[in-house]
């Protein structure tokens, strides 16, 4: 994707163990960051049809 | 319009993430408001297509987590 | 490479004599210059219209999948990589298979030569090296480099991986050659240029689905353009659509292409979609190690775990 020309960070994975309540909250925080840092995804997004 | 807050579709496994997600909940630790969560099985149950439909519909970004 | 076509008949008709295989698969003259087409031969008296020359790009892999009957295939280079991809995706069995080895030495690009000549092409022959190329006014002689493939030019496996018998002996392999330095401008490239690249890149499609269709691979009884509950993505032209079907595309690719250049041969409006399957092939030559179809014993990359796996993405 980010080849393709969308953001790396738009895309993120990891692991977290059901035990990992903190590194849960960690991650969701980073991601957050991350995908805020970008700014709103603009290219890769459907738009509808506009009826006239 | 307030300011923008980015839109993030979390894809988590039942088993891990999802655990983790309700631990923190029932903990009441506090987290970005920013996820929208969907449960899915197992991360074997993800596919590039959600994470390209979840993008085409207009998320800002998307998460997987096992 | 010409020269192939008689001791191929002999051998499509002794097979099919001996009743060894029920069916040959291989070439014919098409009913227009350099497009010949596949052609199946299931009767000893019709071995005459099997032909070989530099026109037989299309992969005939793509007509094994599913097959139950037992079948004669001839394969160059790429075809026998995408016949072992096929065995190890049990599409076909091994014994169903008599391959016949055709070491290859590059198929010819018919929109580079089209676009080298004026007028209308009448005839194209061909000796080892050059190819001629007749028009209603005028004959060109050109050398046979100059006109090949783009994949075929890059073709470091020129020789058939896997074979019963061969036509000819093996021919030289092809080194010192940067398979990805196109790859590599484009991953150097800014984001926003590299969405730019691809818009004008992919603007010129249609959604006729002819590299699909053409490539060995797809062999999905449902394609996911084809689903509609959900509908993953629309089936117009809109770029998004367009984007998202060659994006996933090249990634139900991944690991198993053997860039044939079938897709890039049956595109009408020539785009350049290697440039997305080359980037996972190198992906995935870098990261694991693998190039696909190279041996039937071994399992793809992406269908093995191992403890040193790449993993950096992860957080």
């Amino acid at each position: 994707m980010e080849y393709m020309g969308i953001e790396r960070d738009r895309l993120h994975m990891s692991w977290v163990s059901s035990a990992e309540a903190t590194k849960f909250i960690d991650v969701v925080t980073r991601v957050t960051e991350a995908v805020r840092a970008l700014g709103p995804n603009q290219h890769f997004v459907k738009q509808k049809a506009k009826v006239a | 319009m307030s300011e923008w807050e980015p839109k993030i579709v979390a894809f988590l496994c039942n088993w891990c993430s999802y655990g983790a997600a309700d631990l923190a909940g029932v903990s009441r630790m506090q987290y970005p408001p920013n996820i929208r969560v969907i449960l899915i099985p197992c991360t074997g149950r993800m596919s590039p297509k959600f994470a390209l439909a979840a993008l085409r519909n207009g998320a800002d970004g998307v998460w997987v987590s096992g | 490479m010409s020269g192939y076509t008689e001791k191929m008949r002999d051998i499509a008709g002794r097979l099919l004599k001996e009743c060894a295989v029920d069916m040959v698969i291989g070439f014919r003259k098409g009913t227009m210059p350099m497009m010949n087409e596949p052609c199946f031969v299931t009767k000893p008296e019709d071995v005459q219209s099997l032909v070989w020359d530099s026109n037989c790009g299309i992969n005939l892999a793509n007509y094994l999948a599913n097959r139950k009957e037992k079948i004669a295939i001839f394969a160059k280079g790429c075809d026998s990589r995408n016949i072992v991809t096929h065995i190890t995706e049990n599409k076909i069995e091994r014994d169903q298979l008599h391959i016949v080895g055709v070491p290859c030495t590059g198929m010819i690009d018919k929109r580079k030569i089209t676009g080298m000549v004026a007028g209308e092409i009448l005839e194209v022959s061909e000796t080892e090296n050059t190819i001629k190329v007749k028009t209603s006014d005028a004959e060109t002689l050109l050398d046979k480099k100059d006109v090949l493939q783009q994949n075929c030019a890059l073709c470091i496996h020129r020789n058939p991986v896997i074979h019963d018998e061969m036509v000819a002996d093996p021919v030289q392999e092809q080194t010192d050659i940067d398979r990805y330095a196109e790859i590599h401008k484009i991953e150097e490239m800014e984001t926003e240029d590299k969405w730019r690249f691809f818009d004008d890149l992919l603007s010129p499609c249609i959604r006729c689905y002819a590299c699909r269709n053409a490539c060995p691979l797809c062999y999905c009884p449902t394609c996911f353009v084809d689903e509609s509950k959900p509908q993953w993505v629309g089936k117009g032209q809109d770029p998004i659509d367009v984007r998202t079907f060659h994006l996933l595309r090249a990634y139900h690719c991944a690991g198993r292409c053997t860039d044939c250049g079938a897709c890039e041969r049956a595109c009408p409006v020539g785009i350049n979609m290697r440039l997305l399957t080359r980037k996972l092939e190198k992906d995935c030559q870098e990261q694991f190690g693998w190039e696909a179809g190279l041996s039937p014993d071994q399992r793809p990359a992406l269908d093995v775990y191992k403890a040193n796996d790449p993993e950096a993405f992860i957080k």
